[in-house]
């Protein structure tokens, strides 16, 4: 599989075949640039570790009638990331995201440019220190599809901001814009979702969904009926929530999982 | 011989009466089947003898033997042997049933078994006609509502309790499902001789699931209790007329 090991703000090793072209540049603010462009269908696994602290733009290109899916990983370190998504016609981008790093800001902005381009964006993250992620999602082409699920535990001092924001101008019909976020808050630490829908066009089908709070009561409770402790039973309702959804990149997050709630 | 007291017991939620001096006692070997219009308690008993925190026990005790069951956690009164197959199960998404029963069964057995428990399992998804793949999805996610009372009695087979306690067991079923569940619970009794406590609406349960008791609930209460033969009676009269004859009796007894 295709595979970029970023360490710190340098590449440090990638392996990939020759629909997936990388170049890497500075801004003028000397902060290093990484644009990958996918010309035909690819799977991707974009895998960062962070000594320190990494500042990064990231561009992704998937050109037209491609799909493409994304596995990222992020492990210990302090992180402030850009990213910019553009989607061609026809284009189908799938991202499974893991975070576990120890403090993160991210911007991540997704152009859905072609018709008919598509992303599905999965995000879970155990946050154990400050977690703030922008969303903006434009829609700029007709009948375009946008799925954001963003899921994230509190822990130790851990604290999450999600601020989605889609957009659909007037006269880009048919398109999909769908949000899901939700925080499952472990030590009562301040947590804000800010789900926006943007939309300046009728024919549309939009949803979206923010829940902040602790393990589902009604849950616990079928758990321990079966004789299962309130600690299993909400170590196991965790587990089910941050390996929902995730594909490929599942073993990865039981890793994780089994590192705190062993 | 295991025996499920309920003594003079009063339930509120949110300030209203649910259970009303309720009282019952179920010992093994015998099934107890209660019937009542909507809206009378009947679920609220099976939740409150399960430790359901959402409602607050005023007065009265429920006891497993001589074991008081009122302070006692949701997976401690599990752990005792009291089991109660949802109405409405929960999806959760995420943990897997294999997961789930693993964790359940690990926490009452020590000695637990991976292998017989694998072996175990296979047969009572065989034999009640379950897909094999459910065991391996997230508990009830994407079942349908007769696939999820099928969890429900797959998970009272694995986890062989003294107490079990049906809660509308057969909404959702289809006629075919409806046999097997009912045949299901009938072998599980015939082998295990547990106490049952069956909610239900209708007769067609009660023609697999043949109880020794019927008891009827209105205003959170058993108004009347009698043998099988009460069941064609309420499909006949209707509740409404059983309630109303069995008020006027206790007013006259007052």
């Amino acid at each position: 599989m295709n595979k970029i090991i970023i360490v710190d703000n340098e590449i440090k090793e990638k392996t990939l075949d020759k629909n997936i072209t990388i170049t890497t540049e500075k801004n003028i603010l000397d902060i290093n640039q990484i644009k990958i462009k996918v010309e035909k269908d690819a799977d991707l696994i974009l895998e960062y570790t962070s000594t320190e602290k990494t500042k990064l733009d990231i561009y992704i290109n998937i050109e037209k009638d491609v799909k493409c899916n994304i596995y990222e990983i992020k492990n210990e370190g302090i992180y402030k990331l850009g990213y910019k998504y553009y989607l061609e016609e026809n284009s189908n981008l799938n991202i499974y995201k893991i975070n576990n790093v120890k403090e993160i800001k991210e911007l991540l902005i997704f152009n859905l440019n072609g018709e008919k381009a598509k992303v599905n964006y999965i995000l879970k993250t155990i946050s154990k220190d400050e977690e703030k992620y922008d969303l903006m999602v434009y829609h700029n082409a007709k009948n375009t599809e946008s799925n954001i699920i963003n899921n994230g535990v509190n822990i130790k001092d851990g604290s999450i901001k999600f601020n989605v924001s889609g957009f659909t101008p007037n006269g880009i019909k048919g398109c999909t814009l769908n949000q899901n976020n939700r925080i499952i808050n472990l030590n009562n630490n301040k947590c804000t979702i800010k789900p926006n829908l943007f939309i300046d066009e009728n024919d549309v089908i939009a949803n979206h969904s923010a829940h902040i709070g602790k393990c589902n009561e009604e849950e616990m409770f079928y758990l321990m009926s079966r004789g299962i402790n309130k600690k299993e039973a909400e170590n196991l309702i965790i587990k089910g929530f941050l390996l929902k959804g995730l594909h490929k990149n599942k073993e990865t997050m039981e890793n994780i999982i089994n590192k705190y709630w062993r | 011989m295991n025996c499920l007291k309920i003594k003079d017991l009063t339930v509120t939620v949110n300030n209203k009466t649910i259970l009303d001096d309720f009282n019952l006692e179920i010992k093994s070997g015998e099934i107890h089947a209660i019937m009542g219009p909507n809206g009378t308690g009947k679920s609220t008993l099976t939740k409150v003898i399960m430790g359901d925190p959402n409602y607050k026990i005023i007065k009265g005790e429920i006891y497993f033997n001589d074991k008081k069951l009122n302070d006692l956690e949701v997976n401690e009164r599990a752990n005792l042997g009291i089991f109660l197959g949802m109405q409405m199960p929960m999806e959760i998404e995420g943990v897997t049933n294999a997961d789930f029963l693993r964790t359940a069964l690990r926490t009452k057995n020590k000695n637990f078994k991976l292998y017989s428990f694998i072996k175990e399992l296979d047969t009572v998804v065989e034999k009640l006609k379950m897909n094999k793949d459910m065991i391996h999805r997230g508990i009830n996610e994407g079942f349908s509502g007769g696939e999820r009372k099928k969890n429900e009695i797959l998970q009272m087979y694995i986890l062989k309790p003294s107490v079990v306690m049906l809660d509308e067991i057969d909404s959702g079923l289809d006629v075919d499902s409806l046999k097997i569940v009912g045949n299901s619970v009938m072998d599980y009794y015939k082998e295990e001789k547990p106490a049952i406590l069956l909610v239900t609406h209708y007769q067609r349960l009660l023609d697999y699931i043949k109880p020794d008791y019927v008891h009827i609930m209105n205003g959170g209460k058993i108004i009347k209790s009698g043998d099988a033969s009460l069941v064609p009676k309420i499909e006949e009269e209707g509740y409404d007329k059983i309630t109303e004859t069995s008020t006027s009796v206790i007013e006259e007894n007052k």
